[in-house]
C-alpha cells in the first residue's frame, strides 16, 4: 500500500469515526442548551398574555413536541443546512453566521498567532536558562499574567491606550482597510496575547525542558552544536506532538468561548456575542446552527490534529 | 522559513485580508450625533419593539400617530403623523384621527420601481391590525385586545388583512376610524409606543421574517447598517414635519437655558446627517468610550456615580463634571418592588378567612421587616427614591401626604403582627425566592433574608431559586412557581393606569398581574378609574387602589432609581430614555466640538 493511498484511508476512517463523535456532542448540547435551556416563549410575549396566547407561540416554536422528534428534526436542519431564521431579528441564520464569523477570525487570529508564537519563544528561552534567571523572570511574569483576569487586563488595556494616551479606540469594529482594521484589532490582541501567554509559555515550558533532559539532545551538546540548532533540531522537533495538539485543539473551544469577553468589552459584532445572546434568550436556530457546526468543527479539529501528529511523528501508525 | 519570515507573511495575509473590507462611512455626512445605550434592540419590527432599546430605534425609522413633547414635563403628547389630537365622541367610544399628507414611506425594492409611496390611513388599519396575526408574535396586541369593536370575531375569522375589522377602518386616505367596546383614554398613549408604528403592507409581505432587519418606515431617519454593537441610520431627506417650535415642545428658557436649544427655534428639523446608536453592555466600556469622545453621551453606571457626583444628598454634579459635560438627573419612569404570590394559599389568598388574615398578617410583617433605605444605599449609591405603593412620584396622581410607613423598617411592628397571628418559626410556611443568576441579584437576596431573619423568619424558610434567564424567571412567575419575587416595572404610558394594571384580577399569570392579586372591589374602581378621563375623579380612584394595594400587603415596595446622564458640551440636546423613548433624537443638534 502507498502512503498516499494509506493517508487517504487514515482520512476516512477518521472521518467516519467523527460520526458518532459528531452525534454524541449534537446530542449533549441540544439536551443541554436546546431542550433544557431557557423557554424563549415568556420572553418573547407581551405584557398581558393569556395562557392560550403562551400555548400557541410554544406549540408555533415547536417546543410541544416530544425530544426525539425535536432531536431528529434538528439533525435533519443540519444535515441540509437549513438553519432558518433566528428567534428574536428574524434575520437568516446562515446570514448571521456569514456576517459575524469572519469578524470573530479576524478579531482572534492576531492574537493566536502572536500568543503562541510569543509563547514558545519565551518557553524557549526560559527552558535553555533552567533556572538561571531569565528563567525565573520569564515564569515570574508568566504566574502573573495567569493570576491577571482578563476582564481586568481588557479594562486596564482600554483606559491606558484608549482613554488615556488615545491612540487606539475604546471599542468597536468600524473596519474599512488595513489601517483601521490595525486600530480595533491592536487592544483586543494584546488582551488575548497577556491573558493567554502566561498559560502557554508555562505548558511550553514543561514541554521543552522535559525534552532537553533526553539522551539525545545532551549528546548533540556533547558535539559542540549551537542552542539555536539543539532547539529547532532536537528539542522543538521532540515536543511537536504535545505543542501541536495543544495549538489545534485550543482553536474550537476559542472561536466561541475565547471571543466573548473580547467581542463584549470591545463591542465587536462577532460569533461569540451571538452565542451568548442566542444561550440567554434562548433563541434556538441561532443554538442549533453553533451547536451543530461547533460539533462539526470539533470532530475535524480532532482529525487535523491526528494528521499533524502523524506528520511530526512518523513513529505514530496511521492505525 | 524562518520564524520572523513566517510572522511577515502571517501579518502581510492580514494586512491583505483586511484590505478586502468596504468603506463603512461616506465622507459626505457631516453632522453625526453618536448615541450610547446600554443594550441592543433584538428586532426593529414595530409589532416587537417593547422595550427601550428596540423603541429607540424604531420610533426613529418609522412613525407613530402621536408622540410625547420633546421637554414638557409631566409628559404630553403631541401629533405626529397625525395631522391633531383624536377627535373623540362625547361617550368616548369613537375615536377619528387624519393623518397628515404628503408623508411616504422611504424608498425600498418592497415597493414597485423601488419607490415608497404616500402613508394612508389604510397603513394604520393594517399595522394595528397585524398585531393580531399569530405569524407576527406581536408583543403589543395586549394593548388592544377586547378595546375595538369586532376585533375579537375578526381574530377569530383568521386575522384576515383583506377583511374589514368593524371597529378599525379608513374612512377615507387620510382618516382612521376606532370604534372601542368601552372608553379607553390611554388608547392616545398606545398609539404613541413603538408598539403602534406604522409599517408598510408591501415590506412586511416582501422581507417575510427578516422584517425586523429591513425596516421601511417614514420617519425620520433610514438604517444603513444594523449588526449586534451599533445602528447607523441617516438623515430621512423626505421627512417633512416643518418648522421646531420649541415653546410648543415645552422650552422654558429658564430651566433649560443650560441646554443651549434656543437656536434651533424655527429650524426644520431632524438637525443631524447621521444618527449612530451605539449598544454597549459593559458600564465601564460605556464610560471610557464617553471619556474618550468615541460617543456623545453616557447613562452614568452606578459604580460610576461617586466619581461624577460631589453629593448625593441632595444630589449635586462635581464641579469639574459640570464644567466639562452637560448632566441630567432625574428619575426613571418606572420602579422596582417586591412581590408576593396571593395565588399561593399559605402566603395569599385563603378562603378562611382566619387564615386569610393570618396570611395578610405575615405579608405585612415581611413588609415591616424589609429595610429600603439600605437597599437604596447598598444597590442604588442612595439615589433611588422609596415610594409606598405603586404610583410614581413621577405621576400627577401620586399622593405626597400618602403615609410612608408601609415602606420604613419597623421589626417591632414586624414581630407583634407574627406575635398576634402565632406564627411561629415552626409554623412559618417555606417561602422559594426567585432570582436571576447573577452575584447583584444572590446579594440582593442574601440582603433580604438577613432582614427577615432579624424579625424571627428563619433564614430556611425563605428559600432561593435561580434562573439562568430573565426567560426562565418569567417562565417561573408565569407559572406560578415563586412565592416571593423582585421584579421592575417601567411605565410605557404616564398614567397610573398603567401601575395598577399590574394588580387587576384578569391580568393574573401569566399576565401582568404577577402577584395573582384577586380581589373584585379592586377590579370594579379599576375598570371604572380606567374608564376615565383625566381629572380629580380619576385621580382620587388611582388613590384609593394604591391604598388598597398597600393594605393588603400585596408587594413591598417600591423604588424608582434616578438616572445619571452626561453628554458633551457640544451636543444641544436633552436625552431622554423614558417612557420607551428615542423620539428626542430627532431634535439633536451638534455644535462645533471645543
Amino acid at each position: 500500500m502507498t502512503p498516499r493511498i494509506e493517508l487517504l484511508r487514515f482520512i476516512t476512517r477518521k472521518l467516519a469515526a467523527a460520526l458518532p463523535l459528531i452525534f454524541g456532542v449534537t446530542l449533549i448540547s441540544f439536551t443541554l442548551t436546546v431542550h433544557f435551556g431557557p423557554d424563549p416563549a415568556y420572553a418573547m410575549l407581551g405584557k398581558n398574555p393569556t395562557a392560550a396566547d403562551v400555548a400557541a407561540l410554544q406549540r408555533e416554536l415547536g417546543q410541544d413536541q416530544p425530544f426525539w422528534q425535536r432531536y431528529a428534526s434538528y439533525l435533519h436542519r443540519l444535515a441540509t443546512l437549513d438553519l432558518g431564521h433566528t428567534e428574536s431579528s428574524g434575520e437568516k441564520v446562515r446570514d448571521l453566521l456569514g456576517r459575524t464569523l469572519p469578524v470573530s477570525i479576524r478579531l482572534l487570529a492576531p492574537g493566536f498567532v502572536l500568543g503562541t508564537g510569543l509563547a514558545l519563544l519565551l518557553a524557549m528561552f526560559a527552558a535553555w536558562h533552567r533556572g538561571g534567571r531569565l528563567d525565573r523572570l520569564i515564569t515570574g511574569i508568566s504566574v502573573i499574567g495567569m493570576s491577571l483576569s482578563f476582564v481586568i487586563i481588557i479594562i486596564a488595556l482600554q483606559a491606558v491606550f484608549g482613554v488615556w494616551l488615545g491612540w487606539f479606540p475604546v471599542r468597536g469594529w468600524e473596519v474599512h482597510g488595513p489601517a483601521s482594521y490595525l486600530a480595533h484589532v491592536t487592544i483586543p490582541t494584546l488582551a488575548f496575547v497577556l491573558a493567554s501567554i502566561g498559560y502557554n509559555t508555562r505548558f511550553f515550558r514543561a514541554m521543552l525542558v522535559n525534552a532537553m533532559s533526553t539522551d539525545h539532545v545532551r549528546t548533540a551538546r556533547a558535539y559542540g552544536a549551537s542552542p539555536t540548532h539543539i532547539m529547532r533540531y532536537h528539542v522543538l522537533r521532540g515536543c511537536l506532538l504535545p505543542i501541536t495538539t495543544r495549538i489545534v485543539y485550543s482553536v474550537p473551544a476559542l472561536a466561541i468561548s475565547g471571543s466573548l469577553l473580547l467581542e463584549s468589552h470591545f463591542s465587536i459584532p462577532g460569533i461569540g456575542r451571538v452565542t451568548y445572546q442566542a444561550i440567554l434568550s434562548g433563541d434556538q436556530p441561532v443554538l442549533i446552527a453553533v451547536v451543530g457546526l461547533s460539533a462539526v468543527a470539533f470532530a475535524l479539529t480532532v482529525t487535523v490534529a491526528d494528521l499533524l501528529c502523524r506528520l511530526a511523528d512518523p513513529r505514530i501508525r496511521l492505525a | 522559513m524562518s520564524f520572523a519570515r513566517a510572522a511577515c507573511a502571517a501579518i502581510a495575509a492580514m494586512l491583505i485580508l483586511a484590505a478586502c473590507d468596504q468603506p463603512g462611512s461616506d465622507g459626505r455626512d457631516r453632522v453625526v450625533y453618536r448615541h450610547a445605550i446600554d443594550g441592543m434592540p433584538a428586532s426593529l419590527d414595530p409589532a416587537h419593539a417593547a422595550n427601550v432599546y428596540s423603541s429607540t430605534l424604531v420610533v426613529n425609522l418609522y412613525d407613530t400617530l402621536f408622540r410625547y413633547r420633546y421637554l414638557s414635563r409631566p409628559y404630553e403628547l403631541a401629533p405626529n403623523l397625525a395631522s391633531g389630537m383624536p377627535e373623540v365622541s362625547e361617550d368616548g367610544l369613537t375615536w377619528t384621527i387624519r393623518l397628515r399628507e404628503n408623508v411616504r414611506f422611504a424608498d425600498d425594492p418592497a415597493f414597485p420601481d423601488n419607490r415608497g409611496r404616500e402613508v394612508t390611513a389604510s397603513d394604520v388599519v393594517y399595522s394595528l391590525g397585524r398585531h393580531f396575526d399569530p405569524a407576527t408574535r406581536s408583543q403589543g396586541a395586549w394593548l388592544w385586545r377586547g378595546k375595538i369593536t369586532g376585533l375579537e370575531e375578526w381574530i377569530d375569522g383568521g386575522a384576515d388583512p383583506d377583511r374589514r375589522i368593524p371597529g378599525l377602518h379608513a374612512a377615507d386616505d387620510m382618516t382612521v376610524v376606532i370604534e372601542l367596546t368601552e372608553p379607553y383614554p390611554q388608547l392616545a398613549h398606545t398609539l404613541a409606543m413603538a408598539l403602534s408604528a406604522i409599517v408598510p403592507r408591501e415590506a412586511v409581505e416582501h422581507y417575510g421574517r427578516e422584517f425586523g432587519v429591513r425596516p421601511v418606515g417614514s420617519g425620520p431617519f433610514l438604517l444603513k447598517q444594523f449588526d449586534e454593537t451599533r445602528a447607523v441610520l441617516k438623515r430621512n431627506l423626505d421627512f417633512d414635519r416643518g418648522a421646531l417650535d420649541l415653546a410648543a415642545e415645552g422650552h422654558d428658557p429658564q430651566r433649560h437655558a443650560e441646554l443651549g436649544l434656543g437656536s434651533l427655534d424655527g429650524e426644520a428639523y431632524p438637525f443631524i446627517d447621521r444618527l449612530e446608536i451605539h449598544f454597549i453592555a459593559e458600564p465601564t466600556t460605556r464610560w471610557n468610550s464617553f471619556v474618550a469622545g468615541e460617543v456623545d453621551n453616557v447613562m452614568v453606571p452606578p459604580e460610576q456615580a461617586d466619581r461624577v457626583l460631589d453629593s448625593h444628598d441632595p444630589l449635586r454634579f462635581s464641579p469639574e463634571i459640570e464644567q466639562r459635560y452637560h448632566t441630567l438627573a432625574e428619575p426613571e419612569a418606572g420602579f422596582v418592588l417586591y412581590g408576593f404570590n396571593m395565588a399561593n394559599e399559605d402566603i395569599g389568598h385563603h378562603p378562611d378567612e382566619q387564615i386569610d388574615s393570618a396570611n395578610r398578617a405575615l405579608r405585612c410583617a415581611m413588609r415591616q421587616a424589609f429595610d429600603w433605605q439600605e437597599r437604596n444605599d447598598t444597590f442604588y449609591q442612595g439615589l433611588g427614591q422609596v415610594f409606598p405603593g405603586v404610583i410614581p412620584p413621577f405621576l400627577d396622581a401620586f399622593d405626597p401626604a400618602l403615609d410612608a410607613g408601609s415602606t420604613a423598617r419597623d421589626p417591632q411592628q414586624a414581630r407583634s403582627l407574627l406575635q398576634a397571628h402565632e406564627w411561629t418559626p415552626e409554623t412559618l410556611p417555606q417561602l422559594t425566592y426567585g432570582l436571576e443568576a447573577s452575584v447583584h441579584q444572590r446579594q440582593m437576596f442574601e440582603q433580604f433574608r438577613a432582614r427577615m431573619s432579624a424579625v424571627g423568619i428563619p433564614q430556611d424558610r425563605l428559600r432561593s431559586r435561580s434562573f439562568a434567564s430573565f426567560g426562565d424567571f418569567s417562565r417561573a412567575i408565569a407559572n406560578r412557581e415563586l412565592d416571593l419575587f423582585l421584579m421592575g416595572w417601567t411605565m410605557a404610558w404616564p398614567d397610573a393606569q398603567y401601575a395598577l394594571q399590574l394588580f387587576y384580577g384578569p391580568n393574573a399569570a401569566p399576565g401582568a398581574n404577577s402577584f395573582n392579586y384577586d380581589n373584585p372591589e379592586f377590579d370594579r374602581l379599576f375598570e371604572r378609574a380606567a374608564a376615565l378621563e383625566e381629572g380629580e375623579e380619576r385621580t382620587a380612584l388611582y388613590r384609593q387602589l394604591n391604598e388598597m394595594v398597600i393594605d393588603d400587603c400585596v408587594h413591598i415596595g417600591s423604588l424608582s432609581r434616578t438616572r445619571l446622564h452626561l453628554w458633551h458640551r457640544h451636543v444641544r440636546m436633552l436625552p431622554d430614555r423614558e417612557m420607551l423613548g428615542g423620539y428626542f433624537l430627532r431634535f439633536v443638534d451638534i455644535g462645533a466640538a471645543p
